[in-house]
């Protein structure tokens, strides 16, 4: 009996094990996620860049390698260093790599997210000359993402960010955009994080919430 | 256990015996290393990046043969097998460049284009309707761009030496007829179309591609929105009347309709006019557009369909003076105008697999002028229909192969029905055109293109080739040169009197320099241009006798444009300056003249800034010229004179108190010149023997504008900026 029970264990141990054990695409996702998280310079951003898209290569129906992709070109256009014509370079693969992701998860409010934070890139990129064109369909596609979601974090506290801008320019004070930035940065405590690292799903944006709710203040 | 150790230890060295290193070099062509390209073991997670000096290395457990692909932005991918055999392999790459057709050199000789989405551009289409001066007409906002000429009694576009009727306008690739409002002569008109309708546009003024024909000098191609971004009212309120436009969007599809009516009788009885009105002009319009979106382009297939209709009404009364009529003429002719104007076209656009592309759709306008000149009565009816289908395709990113083929109807019908007098025309045109265009690299464009055409009225078929290159410089700047031919049947007026009239012709050579650099645009660009075939005749414009096509001509000169955004803090600014010299020999002139609309020199400033603090855009515009030509009959020769300077500035101011709330007023000739634009001569001389004349000046010193512009929508930040 006392076998049974031990030989009983050890298969379930060596199912639970079988369970936990990360397949090689969430092995390496787990690791080049890390990494972009942490990355700070641009040689380093682009290493994520390729990683991502050799992760993709193998993996042509999942989403998430072509998302992250996509954020590595977008903090890469983000950077002050680049020329403007460097930085559409970065923004224009990233847009790429996000329509992508879109035809494969349509209507998911991470990758719609990530549209916006593209075109709002693009917009910092070159203010005086594509504000007007650009700050509506940034607004919109925020828009877009929270009617999907309410509660996603990363949404809101871009939407937050857009609205700060708005606030300013029109006077109209910050109580929205800190509103929006508070209610962003709670959902971020309240998420069980490592949950959604284990699912390989977005976990960034918790700085940026926090910043703006400091700031708020 | 001794055994075991040392049997595991061989099993460990024999799998890392078993790796195999992987490194190289990636450069380009000429030796450049290329940081960040992604070298990679193909189906398999090995692999690396290049780093500052375009080094690679990583190690690999796969065995056997293996390829390696290396990628980078702005570079053809390359593939190389290997054996992976725990051997270092070593590989040095040289990546040639792929073509990016976002920064990639572009045709620009002629051409000034108004894009959110290219780089070398002039304008962005929200400056059409943010220039000072414009008032929210097209063509106003393209009069301060180089190669134009404004000619204040008219309002139509004049470019480089041509009339207006030398400027063909499409929209989405579909040729308008009577672009331009109905007006009495002298009195300026202006687009009929609203500048919130387009995204962008692509304005030339010369030397422009195969599929663009029966135009001498000038293509002008305005491209709608696509999908609007939100649902929508927009209100406006002005002071020469208002408007309502009501925007649906779905997922792949969207509907806009709108109606505006404009008055200027209250505006003209609180200011005063030199024109004297019985009537001011008022008009109504309506619009709807229809889009409908399907496929996903990511996908392969995916395509756009557009509707769009127009209809518009408008009327006025006038008095004109007659040069040398007595007192007791009192008020002169009266002139009275009833116009009905109607356009609509679907055009279409669809991708397909394997590069291929394909576009067209069929429009149709349709204008009908009743005039009424004192007791006689003028009916004049216009109708174009345009048919067009292009496919292209791309062969290579390299080159790609445009086919298309077009079928024009154009009739014409002038009546005067108390003299029971009617005559007409309509002729049929079929045009074929091709293009090629071969990129040599992202420096060297070719673009090479013929266009054929057939009118059954002339009876006459004719071929037109067209050709560009372009070269960009390690500096960014560019260099253009286009020529072609162009070819013109006269027009309607003096076609319906005689339809067996063949085409004028034109041809182009056209020289450019073109540089865009840190928010800062220069461009030079120099022309000749030869005219032949020009409709003459003997008597006056009215009642021409004798029409033969002996004339000819040439306009030659250079212009000029900067813009600069960055020079001054907040303040966007551009300078034009454009020197046209131009003869011909045309209408009833016996020797080669400078034509009335081709002032020699002729420059504009336009400049935006923004101030915060004021939630404020204020801007201003001042165009200039030299003074128009025009004949003066008391004098020997022909067009011998010319008037003084002309020169207008303009104010506006753009208020924004809330995010959906936009007040705007302008104020065009703010220093009140009175302008002249030429004179009006008698058709007899008086009994000193002399030409009584009349200046031809502008309605009024000045134009003031007042609008409130509100948007309803459930995304507060919207704003009607496009309306102003």
């Amino acid at each position: 009996m006392k076998k049974l029970t031990i030989i009983l264990a050890l298969l379930f141990l060596n199912v639970c094990f079988a369970i936990a054990q990360d397949s090689p695409y969430q092995k390496a996702m787990k690791k080049e996620i890390a990494k972009v998280i942490e990355a700070d310079s641009l040689p380093e951003l682009q290493q994520s860049a390729n990683a991502f898209a050799r992760i993709s290569e193998l993996n042509l129906k999942e989403w998430q390698p072509l998302y992250y992709n996509a954020l590595a070109y977008t903090y890469q256009g983000l950077n002050a260093t680049l020329t403007s014509d460097k930085k559409d370079e970065a923004l224009d693969a990233a847009d790429a790599l996000v329509k992508k992701a879109d035809a494969l998860s349509p209507n998911n409010v991470e990758i719609v997210t990530l549209q916006g934070f593209v075109i709002m890139a693009k917009l910092s990129a070159d203010p005086a000359s594509r504000g007007q064109s650009l700050s509506g369909q940034v607004m919109q596609t925020f828009g877009r993402a929270l009617s999907i979601d309410n509660k996603n974090p990363r949404a809101l506290i871009l939407m937050a960010q857009m609205e700060a801008g708005m606030a300013k320019f029109f006077g109209t004070g910050p109580e929205k955009a800190c509103g929006l930035a508070k209610q962003s940065a709670d959902i971020f405590v309240a998420q069980d994080e490592e949950a959604l690292k284990a699912a390989i799903l977005p976990t960034w944006g918790k700085s940026l919430a926090e910043q703006m709710v400091k700031n708020c203040k | 256990m001794k055994t075991y150790l040392i049997s595991l230890l061989l099993l460990i060295a024999s799998i890392a015996s078993a790796q195999t290193t992987i490194s190289g070099k990636v450069t380009d062509q000429k030796g450049e290393a290329i940081p960040g390209a992604n070298v990679t073991l193909k189906g398999t997670y090995d692999g690396t990046s290049s780093d500052a000096d375009g080094n690679f290395a990583f190690a690999t457990d796969e065995t056997g043969l293996q390829v390696v692909s290396i990628q980078a932005l702005g570079f053809k991918t390359q593939e190389i097998s290997i054996t992976c055999s725990g051997q270092p392999v070593n590989l040095k790459t040289a990546l040639a460049e792929s073509i990016n057709l976002l920064t990639a050199v572009t045709i620009t000789a002629g051409a000034m284009e108004a894009n959110d989405e290219k780089k070398s551009v002039v304008l962005k289409p929200i400056d059409i309707v943010t220039t000072s001066g414009a008032m929210g007409d097209i063509t106003a906002a393209l009069l301060t761009l180089p190669g134009t000429s404004t000619v204040g009694n008219d309002g139509r576009l004049f470019v480089r030496g041509g009339d207006a009727s030398e400027t063909a306008i499409y929209i989405d690739g579909l040729q308008v007829g009577n672009a331009f409002g109905s007006t009495a002569s002298n009195v300026p008109t202006r687009t009929r179309f609203s500048p919130n309708l387009f995204k962008g546009s692509f304005f030339s003024t010369g030397g422009y591609s195969a599929e663009y024909g029966q135009a001498l000098s000038s293509a002008l191609a305005l491209n709608t929105l696509d999908l609007p971004l939100r649902n929508q009212g927009d209100i406006s309120v002005m002071s020469l009347g208002g408007g309502y436009s009501q925007t649906l969007v779905g997922k792949q599809n969207a509907l806009n309709a709108s109606g505006n009516y404009y008055n200027l009788a209250p505006y003209q009885s609180l200011v005063k006019q030199n024109f004297d009105w019985e009537k001011s002009p008022s008009s109504w319009d309506s619009e709807i557009s229809l889009r409908q979106k399907w496929g996903n382009a990511e996908k392969g297939r995916s395509g756009f369909i557009k509707a769009y209709f127009h209809t518009e009404g408008n009327g006025m009364t006038i008095w004109q003076k007659v040069p040398g009529g007595s007192a007791g003429d009192g008020r002169g002719d009266r002139v009275q105008l009833n116009n009905r104007y109607s356009y609509g076209n679907i055009s279409l656009k669809h991708s397909g697999n394997k590069g291929w592309f394909f576009y067209g759709g069929m429009a149709f306008s349709h204008n009908r002028d009743k005039f009424n000149i004192n007791l006689d009565p003028i009916r004049q009816i216009n109708q174009l229909v345009h048919t067009k289908a292009v496919a292209v395709k791309d062969f290579s990113p390299q080159f790609s192969l445009k086919n298309g083929l077009e079928w024009y109807v154009k009739s014409y019908s002038e009546a005067l029905p108390n003299a029971n007098l009617k005559r007409r025309y309509t002729d049929h045109q079929v045009n074929h055109f091709i293009e090629a265009t071969y990129y040599f690299s992202n420096r060297l464009i070719m673009v090479g293109g013929l266009r054929t055409g057939h009118s059954s009225l002339a009876n006459q078929t004719w071929v037109t080739p067209r050709f560009s290159v372009a070269y960009k410089l390690e500096n960014q700047g560019q260099f253009s040169f286009a020529a072609g031919k162009f070819k013109q049947l006269p027009e309607e007026k003096i076609r319906v009197l005689q339809t067996d009239l063949r085409n004028t012709a034109a041809t182009h050579y056209i020289l450019n320099y073109f540089i865009v650099s840190n928010n800062r645009t220069f461009r030079a660009e120099s022309f000749y241009k030869i005219y032949d075939n020009l409709v003459t005749y003997k008597g006056l414009p009215a009642n021409p006798k004798n029409i033969t096509q002996n004339g000819a001509g040439f306009a030659r000169g250079i212009d000029f444009f900067y813009r600069d955004k960055k020079t001054i803090g907040g303040t966007d600014f551009w300078i034009t300056y454009s020197f046209v010299d131009s003869k011909r020999r045309f209408a009833n002139y016996e020797t080669k003249v400078q034509p009335s609309f081709a002032p020699k020199h002729n420059g504009s400033v336009v400049a935006k800034y923004f101030v915060s603090a004021l939630k404020s855009q204020l801007g201003t515009s001042w165009s200039w010229n030299s003074g128009y030509p025009f004949n003066n009959p008391n004098l020997a020769d022909e067009m011998q004179s010319k008037t003084k300077v002309y020169s207008d500035l303009s104010l506006s101011w753009s208020y924004l108190p809330k995010p959906n709330v936009i007040v705007h007023v302008a104020c065009s000739n703010v220093l009140g010149r009175s302008n002249v634009f030429g004179y009006r001569y008698a058709s007899q001389p008086d009994e000193t023997g002399t030409f009584q004349s009349l200046p031809i000046s502008q309605g009024a010193k000045r134009f003031a504008f007042i609008g409130l512009f509100i948007t309803l929508s459930k995304d507060k930040a919207a704003n009607n900026l496009n309306n102003l």
